[in-house]
């Protein structure tokens, strides 16, 4: 399994690229998930950032092989936390 | 009307067909004698059937004008002092959530109409699809006015203080526009959980008038159900909604700690944009609604909507999250 580290990272600019943040913005503030909805310009509704969580789910699967199951989490929520979920279930190391 | 119903929600795959498989207008243009439908192939009927709007809303009209059923008179024949503790709270609880079917019901009309006239000169067929959607939200609309009256007008005879001014107008807050299909599955699916919830207090009532409400609002929701399925489907069929759409509200509805759950769930959502009915139910109203059975029918309703509407077959919300992410790819 890839480093944790290198695993963060890896989560943290994939939820930047898919909500359309700069990182110093969305990881900087440690913005909510409330915060994150209002303020990217790509995301309507929790329905929409749930897709972003899909989709960087389906990268890890490609690029690691590593299936993460997506959280059910409140609105707010702070984006760190959601990382340090994603990182919790990579290391739970279920396979794709 | 009431019994159908509760076999209905109760039984969906001995049931199945009667409540989905709809034969649409195949039987011929003229007869008014013919059974009124929801038409279950609504894009086909536009765009293969050449079905005009006027012949479709006459179709809806019918349907509406058979069903119609009386909410005062069944509101004064029912006897509060027949009623038990928790009907009382059922009864109450199911005002405050109607409350907010208005709000829904304009929010779905005003997105109707801007997308019908978005896909006029691209997809005539899918814009008049979507104009029998707005345009049957009026029926809509008006139905769900019968349950909010009732129940809240009965709660006031049974002694719970009228509900403020204040109140009614935050009750009335416009939901946020989203994706149509988005919007449409997701009224498919929470008609659906609101059949099963009517269907689980009817059965444990015991006074007639009650019961009898409780079944004819529960049969409502059904039809409201398989006229968004058909709507929904009619989306999906024309290609310019992707079913990923309806898998997303799927999901968001099945998944461990989802909307299903309604106010049973451990952390509901504050919102200032406008309020949920199932994130309001009262303590008794609440409980019964995610007993394990009424779960499980609600589970059951929204996988065959689904399918219905996608024409994708999912057995558990597992393989709607699969197959969702799989929709969505990277």
């Amino acid at each position: 399994m890839a480093e944790i580290d290198e695993l963060k990272n890896f989560i943290c600019r994939k939820f930047s690229e898919n909500v359309g943040l700069e990182p110093e913005e969305l990881f900087g503030r440690d913005l909510s998930l409330a915060e994150v909805i209002t303020r990217s310009e790509r995301l309507k509704n929790s329905v929409d950032l749930m897709e972003v969580f899909a989709k960087c789910s389906n990268t890890l699967r490609k690029q690691y092989g590593i299936r993460v199951r997506l959280p059910a989490l409140s609105l707010d929520t702070p984006i760190s936390r959601v990382v340090e979920l994603f990182v919790q279930e990579c290391q739970h190391g279920r396979a794709a | 009307m009431g019994t159908a119903f509760l076999h209905q929600v109760s039984n969906v795959g001995a049931h199945e067909r009667r409540l989905f498989e709809l034969s649409g207008l195949s039987e011929g243009r003229s007869g008014s004698s013919r059974r009124p439908v929801v038409i279950a192939e609504l894009y086909r009927a536009f765009r293969e059937e050449g079905r005009t709007l006027v012949e479709i809303l006459w179709e809806q009209h019918r349907f509406h004008e058979a069903r119609r059923w009386n909410a005062v008179e069944l509101v004064e024949s029912v006897r509060p002092e027949h009623l038990t503790e928790l009907d009382r709270l059922v009864v109450w609880s199911a005002g405050q959530a109607e409350m907010t079917a208005k709000p829904s019901a304009d929010r779905m009309t005003r997105l109707a109409d801007a997308e019908c006239r978005r896909w006029q000169g691209k997809d005539d067929a899918l814009a008049s699809v979507i104009q029998a959607l707005g345009s049957w939200s009026r029926y809509w609309n008006e139905e769900e006015s019968h349950h909010e009256m009732g129940f809240t007008q009965l709660s006031l005879q049974l002694g719970f203080p009228p509900p403020s001014d204040a109140t009614v107008i935050d009750y009335r807050k416009i939901f946020p526009d989203d994706d149509l299909l988005r919007t449409v599955a997701m009224l498919s699916f929470s008609e659906g959980i609101a059949a099963v919830n009517y269907g689980q207090y009817a059965r444990h009532v015991r006074e007639p008038a009650l019961k009898a409400l409780l079944k004819n609002v529960g049969a409502d929701e059904v039809q409201h159900m398989q006229y968004f399925i058909s709507f929904s489907k009619a989306l999906v069929d024309s290609g310019a909604y992707p079913a990923k759409e309806a898998f997303a509200v799927a999901h968001l509805f099945l998944r461990e700690g989802g909307e299903l759950y309604g106010s049973a769930r451990e952390h509901v959502e504050s919102r200032n944009t406008h309020t949920n009915w199932w994130d309001h139910l009262g303590d008794g109203a609440g409980e019964a609604a995610v007993t394990p059975e009424a779960l499980e029918r609600k589970r059951s309703l929204i996988l065959h909507a689904l399918k219905r509407i996608t024409g994708i077959s999912c057995a558990t919300p597992q393989e709607v999250e699969d197959l969702w992410m799989d929709l969505v790819g990277e």
